[in-house]
Formats: structure tokens, C-alpha cells, sequence
């Protein structure tokens, strides 16, 4: 991998995933490009690239298994946990709710006996996908976590690994939403972040979040305004300011995105001529200049 | 006490705006309720209120980060390999924890042969409560920037929420984005599950996969479909869904450009637009929801829970051999 770019914003529904798409398509024209869908909770680049995931692999993570007849009861194990997944017994004997369990191996290492031995859990898988778009193709890898699992950090871990691992030149990463660690494993690397927003007072306050992790995490990032035209949007550029940054290009609200959503090819391929194709085309040739 | 959680999966299609008219409606009906933003990462509930000042803020202190003792670490590298997030890496010949991914577990400091982590307590987050100008209490949180574990201060939040509602009132909460740690915080404790999909395919696969999780903890949930006339045929498709899953079907909402003008106005729909079809689309909806949810609990939980349990089965492997640690 060359050079990474993530895309995020904070508030769902901004344009993450459209972004991520068209961007992924354009930069196609003149690199190889690889897109990593890190939005494990609820992952839709495939289906905005209208294609079905493929070459399924397994995310395991550690599952403590405790040999009964080597514990004491000492309560250790319970004691470390921090994700409240083992509780013990009224006779202190431990025990595991799977659910909980975050995989970090912590009782492992605590359990002065040596009782618990790693077993393992599936948390979800990771695909590798090729896609093509009216001729330009790209690998996709995806992230799913399975319903009902919580822990969604070791999961875009693995499937960030296996995106970085497949990509030789270019890796987009799309993120999911919401400004916690998920975000920063996903954007770990990056040179660029580009943050995906919109003029509501709801985008902007987000926004500002966004801005402030990629901030510590020294990550230049430049903002994407989408939607807009549906309100003043004075406020997201003097937040880009504040925060070093600036808001590279304005995709105007339009009827041919919903239709190319729908559609399942990205606007850029389906209508690149239309005011919110040229605006991602103009974001395209921006990113291309600076990688 | 009744609690109903309005979720959707994908994140942009209209939680907060259906939650915050369903609000503003029974709160104008004399209805005692209280609002819950259990998006923590991104909470925006309180912009729609008009809310810009806090009555409550409390600290949230929950959480832990591993701290490294320069003078004892010996470079010796185990930390970063052990560590099961990723977060140690070598950098101009030191060890360093990324704060924005460490999730706070004691591996790296039970590991180090040094004995040279640590962790400290670190502030997570702020606990957040007042009273909008409608009358009704507001419970929410704003975790730190690149912070794990959202769960936990969700189900902060809620506790908060119930201090400040009390036993009688109605408690609306809108769910953040995603079907993770916090989307199973909030759906813990609580009586059913108001879905929110567009007619697109992306976010009928979220809310496909949102409604599975409402079936592992046996709820009953109701469904609407927001901008809907983007997408008409589309609709059909929920539809079948909806009858398939024996889900209630409350109704549809119109695309209407009102919508993000009035959050930008920072008032609630209802109130900034009445007259918008939008709005009337909503105050039928919310009219639904009263009689059929809220004063009819007990006969939408009988009719509309799932039919079989689903629980939860996490895919367990059990070592093949017993393998002993080092």
C-alpha cells in the first residue's frame, strides 16, 4: 500500500459511502485502487457498487475456556475484566458470557493457575470482492459483524488487515459512523482523511468532532460538503478553519444521486455529466493532485 | 414506564426526526415523556430541542488507559505484540499507546516483563441532562473523541434519563447509527422497537439486519418508511417485509426539503412546519404510535413479538488441544 485515504463525517447518512464509492471509481482511471468497507455494524458499498460479496473469511477472536478442575476460585479473572463478561458463581467458581467478551485475553494472562486456555469466538467476516463499474474494476474488501455481537474494534481491525494486505497502490477506507475508536482504527495510517458533512446544525456539530479526532491523530483532512443548498452553510467553514482544514468541494443536492443510489451504479459512472458527477470528479482530480 | 427505541441501522434516514416529532406531539397531548439520545458518538437529539446549555454535565470516568514507565520499559516489544487493538506502536525508538484506540484492558501491563505499564482512570466522556423548552426532560452523553466502550455510558445515560422522567413518563430513544455495543445498550431493558427505512436497498438491508437484533431480545417492533415517494416501488418491497416479519406498519413519510430547514432553525418539525406534508405525514404517524404503542402496549407486544424465540448464539471454537500458557 502506497497511500491510504479515509473517508468519514460522524453523522450518518452524510455521503460517506457515496463518497467513498465515486472516489474509489474515479482514482481508477489512473491508479489501482482498492475500497475497504470499515462500516462493520452496517456495510453498504457493495450494494451501492451493486455487486455480491465474495471470498468469505471468518473474524475470530479469543474466547476464554476454563479448565474447572485447575481453578480455585479466586476470583482474579472476574476481577481484571473490564468488560464485565466473566461473573462468578456463589461458590466463586467463573463463568463466561460470550457476548461480553471483548477477546482482549486479559483473564488469560491474570489466571494465576493457568486455568483458562484460548478458545475462540466468531465475530464476523471479512470478503474480498472484485467489482466492476462500466469498465473500471476495483477489489472491495467488506467488513460484517454478525447481529447480535458488540465488539466491533477487533472487526475492522481485521478487515482494515485485509484490505491493507490486498491493496498495492491506493486504499480508500470507508468508515462507519460516529467519532469513537472505531473511526480512528479505521483511519489509522491515513495521509488524508476526508470528512463527509452536511449544512445542518446536526452535520456541523459532528463535524467538529470529526475534526477534532483527526486532529490528535495528525491526519490532514479536508471537508466534503454534500447536500448542499438545503441550508446556510457559513458555519462549516469557519469550523473547517478553525480546525486547519478547509471544504475542498460543495455536491450540490440533487435528484440524480437518489437515482444512481438506487440504481446501484455511482453517480459518476451513471451520470458523470450532472452537477453532483462534475463536483465528484473535481474531488477525484483534487485527490489524485495531492497522492 | 414505557421505553421504546427508534432505530434504523443505517445512520441518516430519519431517527431523530421521527423521534423528536413523536416527542413533541405527546408532550403537546399532556403526556409525560422523556427524551433519550443514546448516540453518544454523535448525539444530536438536544440541537433539534434548541438546546445549547446543560443543566447537569457530569464527568464520565469509567473508562481506562495504559500509561508506559519510560525508566522501566526496555524496548523489549511484547506490549505491541500482545496488545489484541492494535494500539502500541514503535516510533522514534519508543513504545507509544494511541489513546484514540486503547481500550483500557489490563494485557499490555500484565505482559510487560518490565512491569512498566500502567493504567489510569481517564475521563470518557460527559453525562448530559436538562429540560427543553417544551417542558420534557433530555438525557444524553457525549463520549471523547476516539473512545471505545459507548455501551457503558449508553446505559448511563438511560439511568440518568429515569432520574429525571421518573416512573410515569414515556421514554423515546433515539438510537444511534450501526446495530453495535450501543444499539444493544439501548435496546437492553427496554419495550419495542420503532424502525425508520428509506426505500433504498442499502438501508433496507441495515434495517433487516436491525430488526434481527429487536428478535434476539424477543421485542416487538413497528415499522415506517421515511421519503418514501423517493423510491415508490421500493416500497413494495418493505411492505412484503413488514407482513413477512409480522411487523406493525404505521405509515409513510413524504421527501420534504421542511425537514432539514427546520433543523437548521433548530426546532422540531411539528413546530417550525405544521402545515408541511412532512409534518402532517409525522402528526399522523405520531397519532398512530399514541394510540396503538403507547395507550395499547400490552396488545402490540401480544401481536406483534416474534413468533419463535431468537436468541442470541455466539459461534463458539473450543481448543483442540488444551493450550498452556508460557
Amino acid at each position: 500500500m502506497k497511500v491510504k485515504i479515509g473517508v468519514t463525517g460522524g453523522k450518518g447518512g452524510t455521503g460517506k459511502s457515496t463518497v467513498a464509492t465515486n472516489l474509489a471509481l474515479g482514482l481508477r482511471e489512473v491508479r489501482d485502487v482498492v475500497l475497504g468497507d470499515l462500516d462493520v455494524e452496517d456495510p453498504v458499498d457493495h450494494i451501492l457498487l451493486n455487486a455480491e460479496l465474495k471470498g468469505e473469511k471468518p473474524v475470530k477472536i479469543m474466547l476464554p475456556i476454563i479448565d474447572y478442575s485447575k481453578c480455585t476460585s479466586c476470583r482474579v479473572c472476574v476481577k481484571v475484566c473490564d468488560t464485565g463478561a466473566l461473573l462468578s458463581s456463589r461458590e466463586g467458581k467463573p463463568f463466561i458470557l460470550p457476548r461480553l467478551c471483548s477477546g482482549c485475553r486479559t483473564c488469560y494472562f491474570a489466571c494465576p493457575e493457568k486455568a483458562i486456555s484460548e478458545g475462540g469466538r466468531i465475530l464476523g467476516y471479512t470478503y474480498l470482492t472484485p467489482v466492476s463499474v462500466a469498465g473500471s474494476s476495483i477489489k472491495l474488501v467488506t467488513g460484517v459483524l454478525r447481529e447480535g455481537e458488540e465488539h466491533t474494534s477487533p472487526l475492522v481491525l481485521a478487515a482494515r488487515a485485509r484490505a491493507e494486505s490486498v491493496a498495492d497502490d491506493v486504499l480508500i477506507v470507508d468508515t462507519s459512523a460516529g467519532t469513537g475508536n472505531n473511526i480512528s482504527i479505521a483511519l489509522k495510517g491515513s495521509s488524508l482523511a476526508l470528512a463527509v458533512t452536511e449544512p445542518t446544525p446536526l452535520g456541523l456539530h459532528d463535524l467538529e468532532s470529526i475534526l477534532e479526532l483527526t486532529q490528535i491523530m495528525g491526519i490532514e483532512t479536508w471537508v466534503v460538503e454534500n447536500r448542499w443548498g438545503i441550508g446556510p452553510d457559513n458555519e462549516i467553514l469557519e469550523t473547517a478553519r478553525k480546525y486547519n482544514s478547509k471544504v475542498v468541494v460543495k455536491i450540490p443536492y440533487s435528484r440524480d444521486i437518489i437515482e444512481s443510489y438506487i440504481k446501484g451504479v455511482p453517480i459518476i459512472k451513471y451520470r458523470p455529466s450532472s452537477r453532483a458527477g462534475e463536483s465528484l470528479k473535481e474531488l477525484v482530480l483534487m485527490v489524485e493532485e495531492v497522492i | 414506564m414505557l421505553e421504546i427505541v427508534v432505530a434504523s441501522g443505517k445512520g441518516g434516514v430519519g431517527k431523530s426526526t421521527v423521534s423528536s416529532s413523536f416527542l413533541y406531539y405527546l408532550s403537546r397531548k399532556d403526556k409525560a415523556v422523556t427524551a433519550v439520545d443514546a448516540d453518544v458518538e454523535a448525539p444530536n437529539l438536544h440541537l433539534i430541542f434548541g438546546i445549547n446549555e446543560w443543566e447537569i454535565v457530569k464527568e464520565y470516568r469509567e473508562g481506562w488507559i495504559a500509561k508506559i514507565n519510560y525508566s522501566k520499559c526496555d524496548n523489549c516489544g511484547i506490549c505491541r505484540n500482545e496488545c489484541p487493538f492494535k494500539a502500541i506502536s514503535f516510533n522514534e525508538g519508543k513504545y507509544v499507546i494511541d489513546e484514540v484506540i486503547c481500550e483500557g484492558c489490563l494485557t499490555c501491563t500484565l505482559v510487560c516483563p518490565q512491569k512498566a505499564i500502567y493504567r489510569v482512570r481517564s475521563v470518557e466522556g460527559l453525562l448530559r441532562g436538562g429540560k427543553t423548552k417544551y417542558g420534557f426532560p433530555i438525557a444524553g452523553a457525549k463520549l471523547r473523541v476516539g473512545r471505545p466502550n459507548s455501551g457503558k455510558l449508553v446505559t448511563e445515560v438511560k439511568s440518568l434519563a429515569k432520574e429525571l422522567g421518573g416512573g410515569g413518563s414515556v421514554y423515546i430513544v433515539d438510537a444511534p447509527a450501526g446495530i453495535g455495543c450501543s444499539v444493544v445498550s439501548a435496546l437492553a431493558g427496554s419495550n419495542g422497537v420503532i424502525l425508520v427505512v428509506e426505500p433504498t436497498q442499502a438501508s433496507f438491508a441495515d434495517v433487516k439486519r436491525m430488526h434481527k437484533l429487536a428478535k434476539h431480545f424477543m421485542l416487538p417492533s413497528a415499522l415506517i418508511i421515511n421519503k418514501a415517494d423517493i423510491n415508490p416501488e421500493f416500497t413494495k418491497k418493505i411492505l412484503n417485509f413488514v407482513k413477512q416479519e409480522n411487523i406493525l406498519y404505521l405509515g409513510s413519510i413524504p421527501y420534504d426539503d421542511l425537514v432539514p430547514k427546520s433543523m437548521a432553525e433548530m426546532k422540531p418539525l411539528l413546530e417550525y412546519a405544521p402545515e408541511s406534508k412532512a409534518s402532517k405525514a409525522l402528526v399522523k404517524l405520531s397519532k398512530l404510535f399514541e394510540e396503538e404503542i403507547v395507550d395499547n402496549w400490552r396488545e402490540w407486544f401480544r401481536k406483534y413479538k416474534p413468533k419463535r424465540p431468537e436468541p442470541y448464539i455466539p459461534l463458539i471454537i473450543k481448543p483442540t488441544q488444551n493450550k498452556v500458557r508460557r
